[in-house]
């Protein structure tokens, strides 16, 4: 029955091809788009925790 | 005018929302897969390959729609100058892209069988090819223009110019011959196709609409902080 079900008829390659293409493309956008946030994430973080370091130093600075 | 449309209100949208358009998403694509692979019946004169139209057709359909929001986008950036219009636009470029490229790879595996070849270069399939390409030039400018509002500037023409393809792409059975088929559903008549194949193919082409959003979401977002953090 599941041999059956995967043969579609003896259409199973071009149907599972089918599918298979759309799933691995819409995997691949969705993750390398998560990525792309966790990236530019990180990035906004260090530059933020880079700003605050540089108020903080001149904050330092000035008290002495 | 837009303030509906200010930044704000699709960053919040992608903080909060994302979770759950995911479970609608994995819930109806779960039903959609069922329906389209098991429980929907072979077609008298296709047979089985007539799954493959629950992949390829809500594909094409998404890639037309996203298409006709970037080139509105575009004209809306290009005449009123609201800069979030085109990073909306610039947000869904690429998941347009994958969805243009999966209709034209779908249509080809189902045209062999059901044509005896992959391609020909007729009205629909030429003018499909034309999109994905579109598509392909309107991301690459993206990528290859460094001066932000040039880019921005030259993808607003692309966007608009893209669009004179969607009604020829929409009619072109119509005006020349083609091997594809004419539509079975259209937005002024009763469709054509039973419903035993019609609920299927709608609910994949509402799990691929959640998708794009759960994806433009993201998408949006990340574009939304490079913009600031670049701005810096």
């Amino acid at each position: 029955m599941i041999s059956e079900f995967l043969n579609m008829g003896g259409y199973g390659l071009y149907i599972w091809l089918s599918y298979a293409f759309a799933s691995l493309s819409l995997v691949s956008l969705y993750y390398s788009s998560v990525k792309k946030l966790n990236s530019i994430k990180t990035a906004e973080y260090l530059y933020q925790t880079e700003k605050s370091e540089e108020v903080s130093i001149s904050a330092q600075a000035n008290r002495f | 005018m837009f303030g509906i449309f200010k930044p704000r209100t699709f960053f919040n949208l992608a903080s909060t929302s994302v979770f759950w358009l995911k479970l609608i998403f994995i819930f109806s694509i779960i039903i959609g897969l069922g329906l389209a692979l098991v429980f929907s019946p072979i077609d008298y004169l296709q047979k089985d390959t007539v799954r493959i139209m629950y992949v390829h057709v809500p594909s094409s359909w998404i890639s037309l729609l996203i298409f006709l929001i970037i080139g509105i986008c575009s004209f809306v950036s290009l005449i009123f100058r609201v800069k979030v219009f085109s990073i909306y636009a610039k947000s869904l470029a690429p998941i347009g892209l994958v969805f243009s490229l999966i209709s034209v790879v779908t249509g080809s595996l189902w045209g062999f069988p059901t044509w005896g070849t992959f391609w020909s270069w007729d009205g629909r399939l030429t003018s499909m090819f034309i999109l994905v390409l579109t598509y392909i030039l309107y991301f690459s400018l993206w990528s290859l223009i460094k001066d932000y509002n040039f880019a921005e500037k030259i993808t607003n023409i692309v966007g608009i110019l893209g669009l004179i393809n969607i009604p020829v792409i929409k009619f072109s059975v119509a005006w020349w011959n083609s091997l594809h088929q004419p539509a079975s559903i259209t937005l002024t008549a009763a469709p054509s196709i039973h419903s035993s194949m019609l609920a299927p193919l709608l609910i994949m082409f509402f799990s691929f609409c959640i998708l794009s959003l759960i994806i433009f979401l993201i998408r949006y977002k990340y574009e939304i902080i490079n913009f600031r953090v670049n701005k810096k």
